[in-house]
């Protein structure tokens, strides 16, 4: 079954690169280089799918205690934290070019980062506490206390780089984008939420069988 | 405005990289669950009965965990 | 309601009295605050401006640094005296410990932010006096969320190895909302702004107060259960 799943991620990432090297055009202003968008955008989008996720089953687990929930937790955050450093790392690349730095605190990329380091911290207490239902315990509170700070950094960082400047950065959404380029950013989106549960659901086996090992 | 194909391919080339890595990890870390027999040998995520890493003691001697009674200052 | 209110503030009194005793964490976070002060001055340099445009950051930072060696020490106290099992074999709703825990904490916080309020203004030559009620609202604000998931993940880390390491990195990445909001609206406040400018900042961290307040309540049994 999972195998299905990962066959047909494969062929969607595959159907995603015709549709953002193909069929998307290039872009007016950005150039080419805007096909980055296509990785950094549905990255992003799956993040806070998997963050979400881990939401609902951290609080799942503390109210059932049931340890498919807690494994379901744990791998989502695991493959969250992939798709946020994937994010960080193709905005940072996309910047470059574009702005002519590695590196600018603007809303998107300063949000994912603040992201980045806190589900890190949570992969962190899961390697750190030895016995595994307190380490479920603590990790799933840590779970709801950072998916409930995400809307706090949305607008905190928000407000911190518009109120006071114009905002000259380029915000891609989709917005008021040609139809094709929405398109391809779903399609790309659709490839990487079927990757994501390919991994997802991998993963959580893997922690069903170490923990039925030990 | 120049295309910049470099940095396009880059962070291709990079999401690539990071996406097979993971897979890897969990298609490496199957293999030993799949054939315990195996040898096992030292890599990252690995586990290892024979070698345990933690240093403390793993059995609980109660159900409430207590610090060392070494480390514990001396009651006034 | 009213026993909930009762086992909080025993919890709270029997802190303050500890403390009082003791005075070791009250006259440690002050002498720690005053070298914060003498670091930052070093880092900055004498360049008046350049330190005039980073105080409101600074201010926050020794908050921070301070709260961070003031809070991972909550439960450290009931630990080194073999009071935890006592702790978790407390009948009943086990949040009003952490309600109790969080009054002290908060006390604590603002004593010391009180302080280095003072020596701020003593060593940079600031005239807080129109602006210390906005200020105090700002401080009181931001120090109730840093205090209200600082006493939660110092019960979490209190029973994990590495303990001192874990809970900072736990607490600053959640705290990094309420950091910009405080940072902003204190700058503005310094500056002799009204409130009203920055009520955007106030709101939202009367906001991350609630809601951190809220699941602190609400999950405190959860991390007290082992």
């Amino acid at each position: 079954m999972i195998r299905v799943v990962g066959g047909l991620a494969l062929a969607a990432l595959a159907a995603g690169l015709v549709m953002a090297f193909g069929v998307a055009p290039r872009e007016t202003t950005q150039g080419n280089v805007q096909r980055i968008m296509y990785l950094h955008v549905p990255s992003v989008w799956v993040a806070y799918l998997a963050f979400a996720v881990v939401l609902v089953a951290s609080i799942t687990y503390l109210v059932r205690r049931l340890e498919a929930a807690d494994r379901l937790a744990h791998a989502s955050a695991e493959v969250g934290v992939l798709f946020t450093g994937l994010t960080i790392a193709t905005g940072s690349i996309w910047g470059k070019p574009t702005w002519g730095t590695w590196w600018t605190w603007d809303a998107r990329l300063t949000s994912v980062s603040i992201l980045f380091v806190m589900y890190l911290g949570y992969l962190l207490l899961r390697g750190m506490v030895e016995d595994r239902e307190r380490g479920a315990r603590y990790a799933a509170v840590l779970g709801i206390v950072a998916a409930f700070n995400i809307p706090l950094v949305h607008f905190s960082v928000y407000w911190w780089r518009t109120l006071h400047q114009p905002p000259s950065l380029m915000k891609p959404g989709p917005g008021t984008m040609p139809g094709v380029i929405v398109a391809a950013l779903l399609v790309n989106f659709a490839a990487f939420s079927l990757l994501y549960l390919y991994f997802v659901a991998k993963r959580a086996c893997l922690l069903r069988r170490e923990a039925e090992a030990a | 405005m120049a295309d910049n194909w470099g940095f396009v391919l880059a962070a291709y080339g990079l999401a690539a990289v990071m996406l097979l890595s993971y897979w890897r990890f969990l298609a490496r870390r199957e293999r030993t669950h799949t054939h315990p027999a195996r040898p096992q040998r030292a890599g990252p995520g690995v586990s290892e009965p024979l070698a345990p890493t933690v240093s403390e003691p793993l059995a609980p001697t109660s159900g409430h965990p207590r610090s060392k009674p070494a480390s514990r200052p001396p009651l006034q | 309601m009213l026993t909930f209110a009762r086992r909080a503030f025993i919890v709270l009194w029997k802190d303050l009295l500890v403390e009082r005793r003791s005075k070791e964490t009250l006259n440690a976070l002050f002498f720690f605050a005053l070298l914060l002060l003498f670091l930052f001055q070093f880092a900055v340099g004498p360049d008046r401006e350049r330190l005039a445009g980073t105080l409101p950051g600074l201010l926050w930072l020794g908050f921070i640094l301070s709260g961070l060696l003031g809070l991972g020490r909550t439960f450290v106290v009931e630990r080194e005296n073999d009071c935890w099992e006592a702790l978790l074999l407390a009948p009943g709703d086990k949040s009003a410990i952490y309600v109790g825990k969080l009054a002290g904490n908060l006390l604590l916080m603002l004593v010391v932010e009180a302080i280095l309020v003072v020596l701020f203004g003593f060593f940079f030559n600031l005239d807080l006096g129109g602006v210390l009620p906005a200020l105090a609202v700002v401080i009181v604000l931001g120090t109730v969320a840093f205090a209200a998931v600082g006493t939660l993940f110092a019960a979490m880390t209190a029973q994990v190895r590495a303990r001192e390491l874990l809970f900072p990195v736990l607490l600053l990445p959640v705290q990094a909302p309420v950091l910009l909001a405080t940072v902003k609206a204190t700058e503005a406040v310094l500056l002799g702004e009204p409130l009203g400018s920055v009520a955007h900042w106030l709101k939202l961290l009367a906001a991350a107060d609630v809601v951190y307040v809220a699941v602190g309540v609400l999950t405190f049994d959860f991390v007290l259960e082992g």
